[in-house]
């Protein structure tokens, strides 16, 4: 090593020292300490503080409130994921082929995406309202019991989250659909591709890899869901909205139950390393054959 | 020398990092502040920053800051568990929630206040609000104010039929019937109660257990001791949804759902806290002089009803830098001059009984007497400090048999196994 790469190599330690430290004293040291926690029995409350080994986590196991959380997330996610990626598209298409206006109705999407999900929550919560809310009024009598059925509760959760975050979807491919070049659709013209073929053949796969990040962001948030439910139904009825998230701040913040807390956010934690390796991996193969 | 230029960002983010652990104290000789952490009081006029200046005027060098709670139940734990969990001085006067205070003083974040008082001191508070601010038999908090679980009910309506005010549940479904059969107006509710998956819900519940003369922690803290009685209850209840009494929604009402649906006058009876009266009673309201309370109902051939108690007690921060002046304003807020400052200024209730007679205050709300009764007959939640982790468990299980996912006696079963388990890891 010559003197040069010497100094080089000390002034590259130096300048990553500031966000080794950060990340070390900010997200590595907190994640360790979760996660030696979440070995314990730890209720401050009571003063206790002894070791558990596994048994929070062997309790996950049997726990059905657990299982239905778990089964809340899931289907939480998937529903909602899929129905703001079909919707986003679908307004992104739609704003793109619009001749003016676009400017305003970027703006109008982006309204819902700029509340803060908690002013969402308790908007949704007056157009659920079982007497007075709008929904209720449009369909006329047929009064629904939106946040106090169980069949219903979730179905109406992930409505609110669809709205506020298809806006999200549909701008990021909106911003894709404007860098597809106009030849790519000329050369399909004078090809003979109609309308359909064009949007199948150019339009979606030009979308992929963009549609991609999005699913990723979007999936990791739904899997960590929690202002929405907690304002509207309070994880309620019957625990039919509860996400592993939900349950997490009551076992942590409510009850005190930290290590018991703890494992469930190790849990989440987990879940959500999982699908972003998995979404990373996916993105890094249709890189490479793209 | 160039290198040289890169240990001033790294030197500014070390001396923020220090900064960031460091608590800076105050110094000494300047005038003492007290915090006092509370929830915004609600009413006609807000009595409290008057009853401040008042206690600074005699404490001559304090200065109280009055600093606002969170607006939800929950958000207040939450900040009062970060930060006295934490071991923050921040705060030297404390609001709690009733059902908070044997937690806290288990996890000794309060100051014991058994020293400081006289041994009558609270005599003139209701036994029941004493009872909940002691917690192995020293008193961790004064009493401030005071609510009960009611039965409102339509006077006009009643009276159309002849009726009285039901002392059972039994008569109550009996009115709904009639009063419904007779006005024939399909928006009218029969009896509208509390039903969401949150606190509100184990206090109905709990009501519903004491009409079946049951209970949901026995004596000697075994965990709901008679599942038969107790499954009867949580059916009753999901009986009167089932058979329209209480509309499909009250799996989804809370207070101010319900409260807003009786006040506009769409229906007969129902279960609320005494604030509800006076927003009843109040101009340009649809149930105007339309409006009485009694006791909630019992059972027929079973105990009479009793409303579950609420309310705030004041407390003293253990990490209070001036304990005998944060004791001398808890004082001082719950003294009978401030305590009728508050019941004549927001719609709160007193906890000393004499002020429920106090002849300028039954001018004011001429409900008073009445509502000393019903306060007094009234039964506090389970008074442990295990209380949260008992009634966030049962939730989700009383709600599933409400809205009929799990049998009654299923619901029973399952918070029963849920609540030994939790409650094993804590003994």
């Amino acid at each position: 090593m010559t003197r040069r790469e010497a100094v080089n190599r000390r002034r590259g330690i130096l300048l990553m020292a500031p966000t080794v430290l950060a990340l070390g004293t900010l997200t590595v040291y907190p994640g360790v300490w979760v996660v030696w926690l979440s070995l314990q029995h730890r209720h401050p409350i009571f003063g206790v503080s002894r070791f558990a080994g596994l048994d929070n986590y062997t309790f996950l196991a049997v726990d059905s409130r657990f299982s239905s959380a778990a089964v809340t997330t899931f289907v939480f996610t998937v529903t909602s994921v899929a129905l703001e990626v079909v919707l986003g598209v679908t307004a992104a298409l739609a704003i793109h082929a619009q001749q003016g206006g676009r400017r305003v109705a970027l703006s109008l999407l982006l309204l819902a995406w700029a509340m803060p999900a908690v002013v969402t929550a308790k908007l949704f919560e007056w157009l659920y309202h079982p007497t007075a809310g709008l929904l209720n009024v449009a369909l006329g009598g047929h009064a629904l019991n939106w946040l106090g059925d169980p069949r219903l509760a979730l179905p109406a959760v992930v409505l609110a989250d669809v709205w506020r975050t298809m806006p999200f979807v549909a701008v990021l491919c909106y911003a894709r659909l404007l860098a597809i070049p106009a030849e790519l659709y000329e050369a399909a013209q004078v090809d003979g591709a109609g309308r359909l073929a064009t949007l199948v053949r150019i339009t979606l796969p030009m979308l992929g890899r963009i549609l991609l990040v999005a699913i990723l962001f979007r999936t990791l948030d739904a899997l960590r869901a929690f202002d929405l439910m907690f304002v509207l139904t309070g994880g309620g009825p019957a625990g039919t909205t509860e996400t592993i998230t939900v349950y997490a701040y009551r076992a942590l913040f409510q009850t005190l139950q930290l290590g018991f807390g703890s494992a469930l956010g190790v849990v989440v934690f987990a879940l959500v390393m999982a699908v972003a390796w998995a979404y990373l991996r996916l993105l890094r193969t249709s890189t490479v054959t793209a | 020398m160039r290198s040289r230029a890169w240990f001033a960002p790294l030197g500014a983010f070390l001396v923020w990092l220090l900064m960031l652990g460091g608590c800076v104290g105050r110094p000494e000789g300047e005038p003492v502040t007290l915090v006092f952490k509370y929830a915004r009081i609600l009413g006609s006029a807000d009595p409290l920053p008057g009853l401040l200046r008042a206690f600074e005027t005699a404490h001559p060098g304090v200065r109280v800051k009055g600093e606002a709670l969170p607006w939800t139940s929950d958000d207040q734990h939450q900040l009062y568990v970060i930060n006295l969990e934490g071991r923050s001085p921040g705060f030297d006067v404390l609001m709690l929630d009733c059902i908070w205070v044997p937690e806290f003083a288990r996890a000794g974040w309060l100051a014991d206040l058994t020293t400081h008082l006289t041994p009558d001191e609270l005599a003139p508070h209701f036994a029941s609000a004493v009872t909940a601010g002691t917690y192995n038999g020293r008193v961790w908090a004064l009493p401030w104010n005071m609510n009960v679980g009611l039965l409102y009910y339509r006077t006009d309506l009643l009276a159309r039929y002849g009726l009285r005010p039901p002392e059972t549940y039994e008569e109550l479904i009996a009115a709904v019937k009639q009063i419904r059969d007779g006005e024939r107006d399909p928006a009218l509710e029969g009896y509208l109660w509390q039903g969401k998956q949150y606190e509100g819900l184990v206090v109905n519940v709990l009501e519903a257990f004491w009409a079946n003369g049951t209970r949901l922690l026995g004596e000697d803290g075994t965990i709901l001791p008679e599942p038969a009685r107790a499954a009867d209850a949580l059916r009753f209840l999901r009986g009167l949804i089932e058979a329209r009494l209480s509309p499909a929604w009250t799996t989804a009402a809370d207070e101010e759902l319900s409260r807003r649906a009786f006040g506009d006058g769409h229906a007969i009876f129902l279960r609320n806290w005494p604030y509800a009266m006076d927003l009843f009673q109040a101009a340009g309201s649809a149930v105007r002089g339309k409006v009485a309370f009694a006791s909630l109902p019992g059972r027929a051939r079973g105990a009479a009803g009793a409303g579950s108690t609420g309310g705030a007690h004041l407390a003293v921060s253990r990490r209070s830098r001036h304990p005998e002046l944060a004791v001398a304003l808890a004082r001082h807020l719950t003294s009978r001059p401030a305590q009728r400052a508050i019941a004549l200024g927001a719609a709160l209730s007193p906890t000393r009984r004499d002020l429920y007679h106090e002849p300028e205050l039954v001018q004011a709300r001429p409900d008073m007497p009445r509502l000393d009764g019903l306060m007094l007959a009234g039964r506090p939640r389970p008074v442990t400090p295990a209380y949260l982790l008992v009634s966030s468990t049962v939730q989700p299980e009383f709600s599933a048999a409400l809205v009929g996912v799990k049998s009654p006696e299923r619901a029973i079963a399952d918070a029963r196994a849920r609540l030994d388990y939790f409650l094993e890891g804590i003994r």
